[in-house]
């Protein structure tokens, strides 16, 4: 790793090469760059902190072992956001196989998060939370898709690499996650009724305010 | 999905495909679109669900950015970019450590191929007092990255069986008593051949074959990722078999495998496995 005045930096590829050929700081430099979009993707798919913090440290340890394999089809972060997912995924499968005891007021659900997700320090945190909660309750395919898009930001097509679906299913998904959680929330959004289909579409391109950046 | 009473006779669910733009290009398309022109209850819930929808959408947008827990990315930072940190320290005796950040130690130091099966972290294994024993402790100040970055490793010969499984191994790595001796992998490699290991053990020698059975272990126990804190090649019930002590989220446990452990066809191999504690 030769890079880190922040001037030229080194891309993702030249970072995840480096770690390849040995360089020890290399990998670490790449986690420290994207931790905190991996984490939200892991945290709002799964929902439970731990079992997050899990999922991530999981995740990152196979990239770190498996880097080598990494052939460059996509960008780092996709593959990045590719094993993070797919350990979430894994997670929430194996608790839907072995299910827990539930919770005495059994508001557990096996492929739900817990709803320890902590509030949002915002101004319309009811809003929030209420939106947090009808993303949880969404099925797990749904709320993948809708996370990395409409949560995070991705294109479409970007989702689509990383889950492993068509396009298509994305905008399926999305569609459909986002209508079982307009009518889960009812009015509480307080939308402004009337067609709205082009505000509403899956995004197909590169959002104009990717939260990814931030 | 069944819908609301006010999207009665309406399939959500295609309805939503439509809105979202999943149906361009195919036959629903021209399908939806004519429900919506000729059918009343379709067009309005058109034109309700499309506008409740792109506020979901807008909503979700909404949420508040979640960074990473600085706890998380402070053991991320240690496990993939800090410089070796020592196991045990001179007058504390074993550092403290949560059990997430004991279990980083060692996977991540075998994935990186840092190889040294002997170190003075076999005089830890064999139980001696760490607090007293100032010739490990010295040579933990020279060994530290080797000491951290591999299981420890001893070929016992112990012939196990399941009662004796969780019993910690007596005879401790002939190197133990040489604890400032750390080997590079090639060293071990010739350790191999010249202890006390069984040849039917010996695939299992070089830290990728053993990494590769201790993902299998790992992955067999369905108890996340486990913090191994030993490998004796030993024997279980008369069979060659590599015991590994390990910690996981789901116990401390003794896991006994055969030669097999680690091949595609053998996974892990499992003879025996019992919990220790």
């Amino acid at each position: 790793m030769t890079s880190g005045d922040g001037a030229t930096a080194t891309s993702d590829a030249d970072l995840l090469r480096a770690h390849v050929e040995g360089d020890k700081q290399a990998f670490g430099e790449l986690v420290r760059r994207h931790r905190d979009r991996l984490w939200a993707v892991a945290v709002r798919t799964i929902g439970d902190r731990e079992e997050a913090a899990d999922a991530v440290q999981d995740a990152l340890l196979s990239a770190h072992r498996n880097a080598a394999r990494f052939r460059g089809d996509s960008a780092v972060t996709t593959w990045l956001h590719r094993i993070v997912v797919n350990a979430c995924l894994d997670r929430i499968r194996r608790r839907q196989a072995h299910p827990t005891v539930p919770l005495p007021d059994g508001s557990r659900s096996e492929d739900r998060p817990s709803g320890v997700e902590p509030a949002a320090p915002v101004q319309d945190h009811e809003t929030a939370l209420l939106v947090r909660e009808a993303l949880a309750a969404l099925p797990v395919d749904q709320r993948a898709a809708i996370v990395l898009v409409d949560v995070q930001g991705y294109p479409v097509a970007e989702a689509a690499e990383i889950l492993g679906v068509a396009v298509g299913t994305i905008k399926s998904r999305c569609a459909r996650g986002r209508a079982k959680m307009a009518l889960a929330l009812g009015d509480v959004a307080h939308p402004t009724e009337g067609n709205q289909e082009a505000s509403s579409s899956v995004p197909s391109g590169p959002a104009a305010d990717r939260r990814d950046q931030r | 999905m069944t819908g609301a009473a006010e999207f009665s006779g309406v399939d959500i669910d295609l309805l939503a495909d439509y809105i979202g733009g999943a149906l361009e290009g195919t036959p629903d398309e021209s399908v939806v679109a004519t429900l919506i022109a000729d059918d009343a209850r379709w067009r309005a819930a058109y034109e309700t669900l499309g506008g409740r929808m792109a506020m979901v959408g807008a909503e979700l947008g909404r949420l508040a950015p979640e960074p990473m827990p600085s706890d998380l990315a402070a053991r991320l930072d240690e496990a993939f970019t800090a410089p070796p940190r020592l196991e045990v320290v001179h007058d504390a005796g074993p550092v403290q450590k949560t059990r997430k950040q004991r279990r980083w130690v060692t996977p991540i130091a075998i994935a990186a191929g840092v190889v040294a099966f002997v170190g003075f972290g076999l005089d830890y294994l064999a139980g001696r007092d760490n607090a007293s024993d100032t010739a490990a402790n010295s040579s933990a100040a020279g060994s530290a990255e080797q000491s951290r970055a591999t299981p420890p490793t001893l070929s016992s010969g112990t012939d196990y069986t399941e009662a004796t499984l969780a019993v910690a191994p007596s005879q401790p790595l002939s190197a133990a008593s040489e604890p400032g001796e750390t080997f590079s992998a090639q060293k071990n490699g010739d350790r191999a051949a010249t202890d006390t290991t069984l040849p039917e053990l010996s695939r299992l020698m070089p830290p990728e074959a053993l990494q590769e059975c201790l993902d299998l272990i790992q992955q067999a126990n369905a108890g996340g990722p486990i913090d191994v804190e030993s490998v004796d090649y030993a024997r279980f019930d008369g069979s060659p078999a590599v015991v590994v002590r390990f910690t996981a989220a789901n116990g401390v446990w003794a896991w006994a495998s055969g030669p097999a452990c680690g091949t595609p066809a053998g996974g892990a191999d499992t003879l025996a496995r019992v919990p220790v504690r």
